[in-house]
């Protein structure tokens, strides 16, 4: 008996060690300080300021009050048939040219500007998405600068009292709350990208490109302003050479705007703008062999039954891209759907998920025949 | 005595238990991301940027973009930790695009959502001393790739570590002229890949407890197709882990016990290797119809209660036809004087192929493995195979073979390795040009010592 017991108490011991080494090699002991940083430059480096103007004042593009938004002379406003979606930011875009030279019309590419011109995107969250007009925060304000050697991709974070925005080269991230359409508050940790991060979908090439000023984005009739189409404004102003006519300018469907097109129309729009810059014949996902540029007619380079090549847990353990009929088997589904980095698409440029885009392609799928 | 065994046998299941799980590192994580993300965005041609010793811990990817020259250097493999655990915003840890002659040497990275280091269209990449990981052992929700040049020229990786990925520890892509040296790769899926790639030396390295050890391929529709990739003094023991890799990818149909696998692609050579308990292949050489046929399969089940579908996947299956560039089928490979041993009597039966080896070669299981899936335009009229398609296996020692014929439901096995009894030229050593030039004095330069002139 005695023997029995020591025995019970032998692998009691053993156990618990057991246990004890195996608990103790398991607890994850992380915690998070920040303490200074620990880097060594070895070499001198220019300053931040000398990369562009380090305030956003500095540029002139606004008249009267700062954030406002009102343009100074010669800036001109713009607006796009179906823009990105960037967690559902609200965004005011404007074009400065430089004293000499216009914007050259081309069918497919965004135009061609002259060196010294500058696209201006401000992104900002009414408080209230019902009521646009009223309170705002300006989050940042981006720009994309043509200097001689190439494009530069520029980020202005916007302080709280929304008197200045300042350079970040680094990005930015900043909590944001508002109201949405159907009176849900929503929040989320904005983030304002890196000047390279810019470029992982303002890329052709290799080299930093405009995505969103090509005809078939611009062929629309804007809303501030004079009820005119954009492009016919532009060149009666001088400020655009070599538009067609508008009837052979690409228009492209606006996303959210049943009547503006059939499902596949704005579908094709919406993958158009967030996903064509990159997977494109000549854009960082050629890698893949998906693209998903509005010039795509090969079904299988679209995605249709196209099994993936190196999109590993991004494929969710489903086979192809597009199953036709089938959102919930097609992969682009899969990876709109998530908010996980390692799975979602895009990769960048947003946290949340678009509800309303994704319902529409979902819709595209379904209605997909074999 | 009922009592012993019952502990007994509780102490065993929680030792076993206890072995799955790895221990977990313990990390003190500091802040210094908004820092480091300047260094590499202000960054001038030239430029060394240094990380401290430190467990630094990331939101997003670090990017470097168009810079040449440069040297990204910490303290030490486990000394200088960049961790991107959780990570927010990328699916890279690092990422390098379109840049010339970087060198990340002495650091590790570990845990992003994607690839541990991506390095795209670059020429002239090395990795030196670097290790890439995932923290908490094998799993299908790790990242992809832990090191993954695509679409790069003059690529080096040596010394080097890889564990966790869920596709390959490491994975060269698309790329020309590269070297695979000195590296440990254990619990990956795939040990090491060299995917569509041309010049390509991979030796000297370790791959360990992977699914597959080393895989050689080409798959269709993409930049450029792969040739002249050299396999030699590796050592490849035990790449039997279960196949952790998430469905819908290449390497899912991997089985788990490949010691190495050339699939679609030509001119391999392949010896010099020591190729080690492997249970279910040593080395299998086979044609893309046979993974094609494969994953039609494993779909026509899982639509047998779906009639609609029928007939859709066979067509689309045979998109690979159409790219005119692609050879579906393996050419021109040559394996000799190699060590293969297996001391398992039977292959892994997580898959399909174990299953099938133990029908048909019951406790002795083929060293050297082909799925006997010839292309047609591989013979002469008079059923000679041409000399840009042989396959010649020598000086193997004992190692056993089978052709599977897997094209005919294996009608025509058969054992008989004498048909392969033949040599191919070597294939030439790979020359790189590396940053910064080491080639002048390569001897009495002690690595560690290299002063890197800004």
């Amino acid at each position: 008996m005695i023997k029995n017991k020591r025995h019970h108490f032998f692998w009691f011991l053993a156990i618990a060690f057991i246990l004890a080494s195996c608990t103790s090699g398991n607890q994850p002991t992380e915690k998070e300080t920040t303490e200074k940083p620990a880097i060594v430059k070895k070499s001198q480096r220019i300053k931040v300021s000398n990369y562009g103007n380090e305030k956003l004042s500095e540029y002139g593009f606004f008249t009267g009050k700062l954030s406002d938004l009102i343009p100074a002379k010669g800036v001109i406003p713009y607006e796009l048939n179906t823009p990105l979606f960037s967690d559902y930011a609200f965004k005011k875009r404007f074009i400065r040219l430089p004293k000499e030279g216009n914007m050259v019309f081309n069918a497919k590419d965004p135009f061609d500007f002259p060196t010294g011109s500058i696209l201006i995107k401000n992104f900002y969250y009414p408080t209230d998405f019902r009521k646009p007009q009223a309170d705002r925060r300006i989050i940042e304000t981006r720009l994309l600068i043509l200097e001689k050697k190439g494009w530069k991709a520029l980020a202005y974070v916007w302080n709280d009292e929304q008197t200045e925005a300042w350079l970040e080269v680094a990005g930015d991230n900043t909590d944001v709350t508002w109201t949405d359409f159907n009176g849900n508050l929503k929040k989320i940790n904005y983030s304002v990208p890196t000047v390279t991060q810019c470029k992982s979908c303002h890329s052709k090439n290799n080299e930093l490109m405009p995505i969103g000023p090509s005809a078939r984005q611009l062929n629309k009739t804007i809303t501030s302003g004079k009820a005119e189409n954009q492009l016919i404004q532009w060149e009666k102003t001088g400020i655009l050479s070599g538009l067609p006519e508008i009837q052979k300018v690409q228009k492209l469907a606006q996303w959210d705007d049943p009547k503006g097109g059939k499902i596949a129309e704005r579908a094709r729009a919406l993958l158009d703008i967030n996903c064509g810059h990159c997977h494109n014949e000549n854009g960082p996902a050629k890698t893949s062999g998906l693209n998903l540029d509005i010039f795509e007619n090969d079904l299988h380079k679209l995605g249709i039954r196209k099994p993936p090549i190196a999109a590993g847990r991004g494929s969710g353990g489903l086979k192809y891209a597009i199953v036709p009929g089938k959102p919930e088997e097609s992969i682009l589904y899969f990876r709109m759907k998530s908010n996980d980095p390692g799975i979602m698409m895009p990769e960048i440029g947003r946290k949340m998920v678009h509800e309303e885009g994704l319902e529409l392609i979902k819709e595209w799928i379904k209605l997909m025949k074999n | 005595m009922k009592n012993f065994l019952i502990c007994g046998f509780i102490s065993l299941c929680i030792l076993t238990s206890c072995k799955e799980e790895l221990p977990k590192e313990i990390r003190n994580f500091q802040d210094i991301e908004k820092s480091l993300l300047t260094e590499f965005i202000l960054a001038e041609d030239g430029d060394t940027i240094e990380i401290d010793k430190g467990q630094f811990l990331f939101k997003r990817s670090l990017i470097l973009d168009n810079k040449k020259n440069m040297v990204i250097r910490g303290k030490g493999i486990d000394q200088t930790i960049l961790s991107f655990k959780g990570q927010e915003e990328g699916a890279e840890g690092i990422k390098i695009t379109n840049c010339t002659n970087i060198v990340i040497e002495n650091l590790t990275v570990e845990d992003a959502a994607g690839d541990n280091i991506k390095v795209m269209e670059t020429e002239g990449i090395t990795f030196r001393n670097v290790k890439v990981s995932w923290t908490g052992g094998p799993k299908t929700t790790n990242g992809a790739y832990g090191l993954y040049p695509v679409i790069c020229k003059n690529v080096l990786i040596e010394k080097c570590i890889a564990t966790g990925a869920s596709d390959a520890g490491i994975y060269v892509g698309q790329s020309d002229h590269v070297v695979i040296r000195e590296n440990k790769i254990y619990k990956n899926v795939a040990g090491i890949e060299s995917e569509n790639s041309k010049y390509v030396d991979i030796y000297n390295n370790e791959a360990r407890d992977n699914t597959g050890g080393i895989l050689v391929f080409d798959l269709p529709a993409l930049t450029q197709y792969g040739n002249h990739v050299r396999v030699f003094n590796n050592k490849i023991i035990e790449n039997n882990h279960r196949n952790f890799a998430p469905p819908g990818n290449i390497v899912a149909v991997t089985p788990a016990g490949t010691g190495i696998l050339v699939l679609a692609t030509e001119k391999v050579e392949i010896f010099n290797n020591q190729i080690i308990n492997n249970k279910t292949a040593g080395t299998a050489i086979i044609s893309y119809h046979l993974i094609n046929a494969i994953s039609t399969e494993e779909e026509s089940e899982n639509e047998k209660n779906k009639e609609s579908e029928r007939g859709t996947t066979q067509k689309i299956n045979r998109k690979f036809e159409e790219d005119k560039n692609y050879n579906p089928y393996s050419r021109a490979i040559y394996i000799h004087d190699n060590q293969y041993e297996n001391k398992y009597w039977l292959p892994s039966l997580k898959s399909d192929f174990g299953k099938l080896f133990v029908w048909k070669f019951g406790f002795n299981t083929p060293d050297i493995i082909v799925d006997g899936i010839e292309d047609p335009d591989g013979k002469h009229d008079d059923g000679t195979i041409k000399a840009d398609y042989s396959f010649c296996f020598q000086n193997n020692g004992n190692a056993t073979f089978a052709n599977l014929d897997a094209g005919n439901d294996f009608k025509n096995l058969h054992q008989d390795m004498s048909k392969y009894d033949c040599s191919r030229p070597p294939i030439k050593a790979v020359q790189l040009n590396p940053y910064p030039n080491l080639e002048k004095d390569e001897k009495s330069v002690d690595e560690e010592n290299i002063e890197i002139k800004i």
